[in-house]
């Protein structure tokens, strides 16, 4: 295994409540939530595991000194489509989805069968992990249409909705987005920033 | 490609800044001695950001040089490496094609300035098409693609987005490792869809005053020539999941010299820039904003 210390991306002299400040700074950044539906979440697995390993290392080395205790990692479970099925083809398509095997999933729910709630969730799926958001939201949204009730369906749809927000942003940075009105008044400030060499001449911002 | 991809300056100290300003200033350069004074005028900062993103930190030697546009003040320019010279060439050909593009939807009379700047692009871009074949060959064919949505009005926000997306994920096709492949593959993934949508949303109330194909009036079916407040909200949560990918991704890459720089850019600026996209306060009239610039600039002198 790699230092540690470095993996925290911290100095071997830290305090205990540094490390675990880097490591709760490092845990968010990986943590499954932040790359739902994302296909690079087996990367983020394995940092979140490499990240893991590293604190529980340095706990094990402190401990005899110190007072801190490893309470257990952050967990890296990845979102599972295996719940439950109408159809012994869409639970085809869940377990192709669980293997990440976008393409599979795709050609099976373009066999001919029924347009069901549950087709139009995963066709759902299907679009998020390709990044066609916009798509995925309408198809997330006529789920909900044809089964009202269904959980699973109205968070997927509520999550597309967010816009993701509630993803890692570093310490000092706001949870703002692209709704929010002071946006604005951040862009407006930074395009009027005289950066390139203190002239405005060859700026591309005011071309 | 289009200079909507920008850090948030204020979140930069001197240092960084300056950082900044140099591989912008060794990317012109760069553009330069490669491809001829003409080329330095396609420089933006969408090729320097990815430049950045492309860096591996370890030659980041800078030297200090005069140039046209600042010819009396040396600045601090970041020596030629395989990063910058990446960007130069992709820029040279993106460029080119987006002309050729813009020559085969004007007419006679409206190619006339884009006409003008192939005929000045023409051997940057002969050179570059040796140079990185695969990403020309690549480009082309994703933009006649785009073109071919375009004739057919593509009413899917995300088929249409998705060409100029493909596109810059061929920006990391080179890659040797794979999960670097991977990674940045899926940041330009999404930088891609993010500039295209943005870029549709800038120019919105141009195309339906020219009833030009603009994927938003089909995908929104707008009345008008703006957005309503759920159409908006709607745009708005697609435009954060492209800038929320993008920042997942980044988060994988390694840390390097520039990520002050480039958090600025995938937790601030790009939310900032379409946000006043969207606002419609982007494109400001250049002659007002100078003097709203000045006028600040001597207010603070004083």
């Amino acid at each position: 295994m790699n230092d540690p210390y470095k993996i925290l991306n911290v100095s071997p002299d830290a305090s205990d409540e540094e490390v675990k400040k880097a490591y709760r700074t490092l845990a968010r950044k990986y943590h499954p939530d932040n790359y739902a539906d994302n296909p690079l979440a087996d990367l983020a697995q394995e940092k979140m595991k490499e990240v893991n390993e590293a604190y529980e290392l340095i706990q094990k080395q402190r401990r005899s000194s110190a007072s801190s205790s490893y309470t257990g990692g952050y967990g890296t479970a990845q979102a599972s489509y295996t719940k439950r099925s109408s159809s012994p083809l869409l639970q085809q398509v869940r377990a192709a989805l669980d293997r990440g095997d976008v393409a599979a999933a795709e050609s099976l729910l373009s066999q001919p069968q029924e347009h069901t709630a549950e087709w139009h969730f995963l066709m759902g799926k299907v679009s998020q992990r390709r990044g066609w958001m916009d798509e995925a939201l309408r198809y997330y949204a006529a789920a909900c249409r044809m089964e009202p009730g269904d959980g699973e369906y109205r968070a997927a749809l509520e999550y597309m909705q967010s816009g993701g927000a509630g993803g890692f942003r570093p310490q000092g940075y706001s949870v703002f987005t692209t709704g929010t009105d002071d946006c604005t008044r951040i862009c407006m400030c930074l395009a009027c920033t005289n950066l390139l060499g203190g002239g405005w001449c060859f700026c591309p911002i005011y071309y | 490609m289009f200079g909507y991809v920008r850090p948030s300056f204020d979140r930069l100290n001197e240092a960084e800044r300056a950082r900044f300003r140099a591989v912008y200033c060794g990317l012109c350069t760069t553009l330069g001695k490669r491809y001829g004074f003409a080329a330095r005028f396609i420089l933006n900062y969408d090729f320097t950001l990815l430049a950045m993103l492309l860096s591996t930190g370890e030659d980041d030697r800078c030297k200090e040089c005069r140039c046209a546009v600042h010819p009396l003040k040396p600045c601090t320019v970041l020596c030629e490496n395989d990063a910058l010279v990446l960007a130069a060439d992709e820029s040279v050909i993106l460029a080119w094609w987006q002309i050729q593009d813009a020559i085969a939807d004007s007419t006679l009379l409206r190619a006339i300035p884009y006409r003008t700047a192939a005929f000045f692009l023409r051997r940057a871009y002969k050179k570059a098409r040796v140079l990185r074949s695969a990403f020309d060959a690549h480009t082309k064919a994703q933009l006649a693609m785009l073109s071919a949505l375009e004739r057919e009005k593509c009413p899917s926000l995300d088929r249409a987005a998705d060409t100029f997306a493909t596109l810059l994920r061929g920006t990391a096709m080179h890659l040797a490792d794979e999960t670097q492949r991977r990674v940045m593959g899926e940041l330009f993934y999404h930088l891609g869809r993010w500039v295209y949508i943005v870029d549709a949303a800038d120019d919105l109330a141009r195309d339906v005053k020219s009833g030009s194909y603009n994927p938003l009036i089909y995908r929104y079916n707008i009345q008008g020539n703006t957005l309503d407040s759920d159409s908006r909200t709607m745009l708005c949560a697609t435009l954060d999941h492209s800038v929320h990918c993008m920042a997942a991704a980044y988060e994988l890459c390694g840390r390097t010299h520039y990520h002050a720089i480039l958090d600025s850019v995938f937790y601030e600026g790009l939310y900032a820039v379409g946000s006043a996209v969207l606002a419609g306060t982007f494109r400001k009239a250049p002659r007002s904003r100078r003097e709203h610039h000045r006028k600040n600039g001597k207010e603070e002198t004083r």
